[in-house]
């Protein structure tokens, strides 16, 4: 049966009785389908404009939808070709493509990294044995060389602490062409780094929605769509497809062969490595999963289904825990907290939030679900920070006008995680919305919707684009701050320590090039400390990634990092609950945990409610 | 040897409310109703301040009551087919010192009442009875919104207590009993974080955090008792440990809740029973008002109070 999809005008062809959420994944189309298909969400509606289809019936759909020709993708099944639209509520904005980043960041927060990476050329003008082993400067045993070497070749080697593999050997000098991949394999988004191994500069760096969201918004739904029939084999090829496409993305853009590739870097959560690796994720939600057994640490990317260079190897960072995962690793690494003397945070906002407390004596970590609220995703306007995402908005007191910045300077489209947060704040700053989030003030850019009221920020009059927060965007964004604040206060709580006591705070996430710090602690995501302490590092997972790729120390240091951090089980607290209702509020309902540290403006003391 | 005896200190205390005003403060009522004042758990004196004892509302409708037991009806004789009737007996009879009108009859299922209906009525109950007055709406969020605003302005500066606010209705009531010089009940499903939450959103309307009464929401005997008990006890701790958001008085409405048990409405006896147990026990808890529905019940907790507080004032 043969599935065109509109707008996208992709086609795809499927059994008979394939429903039409999986025709479209392999369309390469994501839906939106946060229960992973089980017909209970309803946001994977799509309207059906030519062909014969069966459905389950619904209670979600209305009559008028019904007449409309309206069907939920993941209950639906066809029958024989057929042609369906896609409205833009149930797809991912600008899922097709991905966003290449304008400028590369300075990842290395002033550290240069030392050493040289594990992927090493050696040009044998001989091609002699004796050479190689010259070359490396020791005794280690050298596995895999070809009998015959030919007169000019150049062998790309992968150097670990007591060995050394060939991973190919080519004809001439191919030195100077000497590449890598780091991933950071999110839950929400993919991002991808190609970097020079020569020089040690990022050539380009790219970024995608990870396919898998139509499969479930979280893990666990995912998980549980792992254990289903051919469950693994799907996500695994989703996740696959989704790094392959940026993997081609970032070669073309950075006009380089993909046979010059010999590794990849990825770190990720558990659960994104077992999918990856096609490796079956069930344990995980069982007790007690303390360490992700069975997961390599090097592999071949081919047999995982990922195509760079032949022969190229596939690293993933090891990870700690069943929720605590190679992306906190590599976080840690990023920002080095594991050297400092003194006490420090990493605190990483994304679906799966990862809160780590330590220095060089101790590091103690706990992971907390937030969604993927940060990350644009789930939200009537939400989008990745990338052209055309508002990424700070500002509301006018007294006539309630808005204005804004758009990242790329164009029109804009939606509201990145950035835009969020400094919506919320400036929403309660005003008095637009009460401490609970709802809607109180009235005018013009306010009006009713499906999900509460909805403030306007631009009309499709003025922009092209109807952007708008409705009060259930609010609660959402509420339910994920709450999640990263309480985890973070409870984590500290356990080991005595107060969150005031944190030196340095370093806050990642895909917030695109900035945070505003203080308006994230004004919502209460971040803890009121003085802004001084907060620093704000950008992807961490990825530049801990691109680091133990550049430098074969610092991928020893990222193994040595996973086995140091103890992890800690919030899901078996009971307090967990009790501080995460607390938290439900803005910016939270203990209110002398805020009263105003992070602005200077402020005197101290200066409560509205002291207690 | 002597053992020391180790008491509790504490930093904070339940703020005060007064219910009704007289003549000198405005109003037309000839008592006044004061509760919390607390700086101790309930019934521990020799650790701090216990000013005011619990007081007993009696409940009245507007209407004559619709899913009332027989008994409980009956124990009224013929008075609640005329609630003004019925309202003047609680007083003179029963010794009221205090009723709770719920505006029952405006709820769109009970009759469906008008605006001006409601604050008429309101006005009338004024000029029957001279107690302070608890008015709570229907519970039907949109109609309470239109009859509450016209009912705190009938009862205008008599410094009635208005009810119950909740986390997704409270700015259209905060803002009537704000205007018209009332106190306001802030109503919460058995969850101490919205209780504070909810204390904070209300007094942040500008609303004065000693004109709030928390209703905790409970259930009876065996219906989640202890369940509502250790909410009102941890928000009691919160409050006495400084925590100013949760420092208001309690209100507990124990004769809804109790005569909702099937054990209650299969015998009047047992009916009494249950809500003598139920109002007992949340005494301990810390209620402040109990708003009760069988007079017999009534008078057997005064006479409990009365032996737990000491002295025993003839009227309840």
């Amino acid at each position: 049966m043969k599935i065109t999809f509109y707008p996208a005008n992709k086609s795809t062809s499927v059994e008979k009785g394939a429903s039409i959420l999986s025709a479209a994944l392999s369309a390469g189309i994501p839906l939106n389908a946060s229960c992973g298909g089980d017909g209970v969400c309803g946001k994977c509606r799509v309207i059906l404009k030519k062909g014969e289809v069966f459905s389950k019936a619904s209670s979600l759909l209305t009559e008028e939808e019904k007449n409309k020709g309206v069907y939920l993708a993941c209950l639906t099944s066809v029958m024989s070709d057929a042609e369906v639209e896609i409205p833009s509520a149930s797809g991912f904005p600008s899922k097709d493509d991905i966003y290449f980043e304008p400028e590369i960041r300075d990842e290395t927060q002033g550290r240069p990294i030392a050493a040289e990476s594990f992927i090493r050329k050696v040009y044998l003008e001989q091609g002699l044995i004796e050479e190689l082993h010259k070359a490396l400067a020791d005794e280690k045993k050298v596995s895999g060389i070809p009998q015959i070497l030919s007169k000019e070749t150049t062998i790309t080697l992968a150097v670990t602490k007591d060995k050394a593999e060939v991973i190919r050997t080519e004809p001439g000098d191919s030195r100077s062409r000497n590449y890598g991949f780091a991933f950071d394999i999110g839950t929400t988004t993919v991002c991808g780094r190609l970097v020079d191994l020569n020089s040690g500069k990022t050539a380009c760096s790219g970024s995608s929605y990870n396919m898998q969201v139509s499969l479930g918004s979280d893990i666990i739904t995912r998980i549980v769509f792992a254990g289903k029939g051919e469950g693994l084999r799907i996500l695994h090829e989703s996740i696959c497809g989704t790094v392959n496409r940026i993997i081609r993305g970032l070669a073309d853009r950075g006009g380089i062969n993909l046979e010059d590739v010999s590794c990849i870097v990825c770190s990720g959560n558990t659960t994104m490595i077992h999918f990856l690796l096609n490796k079956d994720p069930s344990k995980i939600r069982k007790e007690p999963c303390l360490e992700p057994s069975g997961l390599p640490f090097f592999s071949k990317a081919g047999e995982s289904g990922i195509t760079i260079g032949s022969n190229g190897l596939l690293v993933c960072l090891p990870g700690v825990s069943g929720y605590l995962g190679g992306d906190a690793v590599s976080g840690v690494l990023s920002c080095a907290m594991y050297r400092e003397n003194a006490l420090c945070a990493l605190v990483d906002i994304g679906t799966n939030g990862e809160i780590i407390l330590g220095n060089r004596d101790f590091l103690v970590g706990c992971a907390a679900s937030a969604g993927p609220a940060f990350e644009g995703s789930g939200l009537s306007c939400g989008m990745r920070a990338e052209d055309g995402a508002i990424e700070s908005v500002s509301v006018n007191k007294n006539d309630l006008n808005v204005s804004y910045s758009v990242i790329g300077k164009g029109s804009p489209k939606g509201i990145c995680g950035s835009g969020y947060i400094s919506l919320l704040a400036s929403m309660l700053d005003s008095g637009l919305i009460d401490k609970n989030g709802r809607i109180k003030a009235e005018g013009s850019r306010i009006r009713p919707g499906d999900a509460g009221k909805e403030f306007v920020i631009c009309l499709k009059e003025e922009t092209g684009a109807d952007i708008f927060i409705s009060e259930a965007d609010i609660d959402n964004l509420k339910r994920s701050k709450a999640a990263i604040y309480s985890a973070a206060a409870i984590l500290a709580r356990h080991l005595d320590l107060n969150l005031a006591d944190v030196s340095k705070f370093f806050v990642s996430g895909g917030f695109g090039s900035s945070l505003d710090i203080e308006k994230a602690v004004s919502i209460g995501l971040l803890p009121d400390v003085e802004k001084e302490r907060f620093v704000f590092i950008g992807n961490s997972s990825l530049s801990g990634a691109t680091r133990a790729l550049l430098s074969s120390c610092e991928m020893c240091e990222a193994r040595a990092i996973a086995s140091r951090i103890t992890y800690f089980d919030l899901s078996s607290d009971p307090e967990y609950m009790d501080e995460y209702g607390q938290a439900l509020f803005f910016p939270h309902t203990d209110l002398s945990r805020f009263s105003g540290k992070s602005r200077h403006d402020k005197p101290k003391g200066e409560e509205q409610h002291g207690n | 040897m002597e053992i020391e005896e180790i008491l509790e200190k504490w930093s904070g205390g339940v703020y005060s409310v007064s219910i009704g005003a007289c003549a000198e403060d405005g109003g037309s009522r000839k008592n006044t109703v004061r509760i919390g004042g607390q700086k101790s758990l309930p019934l521990l004196f020799k650790e701090g301040d216990i000013p005011n004892r619990p007081v007993i509302a009696f409940e009245i409708w507007d209407i004559p009551p619709q899913d009332w037991p027989e008994g409980l009806v009956s124990s009224y004789g013929k008075a609640p087919e005329d609630p003004l009737i019925w309202a003047q007996m609680c007083v003179k009879d029963f010794g009221a010192r205090l009723l709770c009108l719920r505006l029952q009859g405006a709820h769109p299922d009970c009759g469906d009442k008008s605006p001006e209906e409601c604050a008429r009525f309101v006005s009338s109950l004024l000029e029957k009875v001279s107690v302070p007055l608890i008015i709570i709406g229907s519970g039907d969020d949109a109609k309470d919104n239109l009859v509450m605003p016209a009912c705190s302005e009938a009862a205008k500066s008599e410094r009635c207590l208005l009810g119950c606010a909740t986390q997704e209705n409270y700015k259209t009531l905060a803002a009537s009993a704000l205007a018209d010089g009332h106190s306001i009940i802030a109503e919460s499903p058995i969850d101490i974080n919205i209780a504070k939450q909810l204390n904070i959103l209300i007094s942040d309307m500008g609303f004065a955090l000693d004109r709030i009464v928390i209703n905790p929401t409970i259930g009876a005997l065996g219906y989640g008792l202890e369940y509502a008990y250790s909410i009102m006890e941890r928000g009691r701790i919160a409050a006495l440990s400084g925590d100013k958001t949760l420092s208001s008085p309690f209100i507990c409405f124990t004769g809804q809740e109790s005569w909702k048990a099937k054990e209650a409405k299969g015998g009047d006896k047992q009916g009494v029973i249950w809500e003598i147990i139920t109002a007992s026990s949340l005494i301990q808890a810390g209620a402040d008002i109990l708003v009760m529905r069988h007079p017999e019940a009534a008078k057997r907790v005064f006479g409990h109070i009365s032996v737990l507080f000491g002295g025993n004032n003839s009227d309840h």
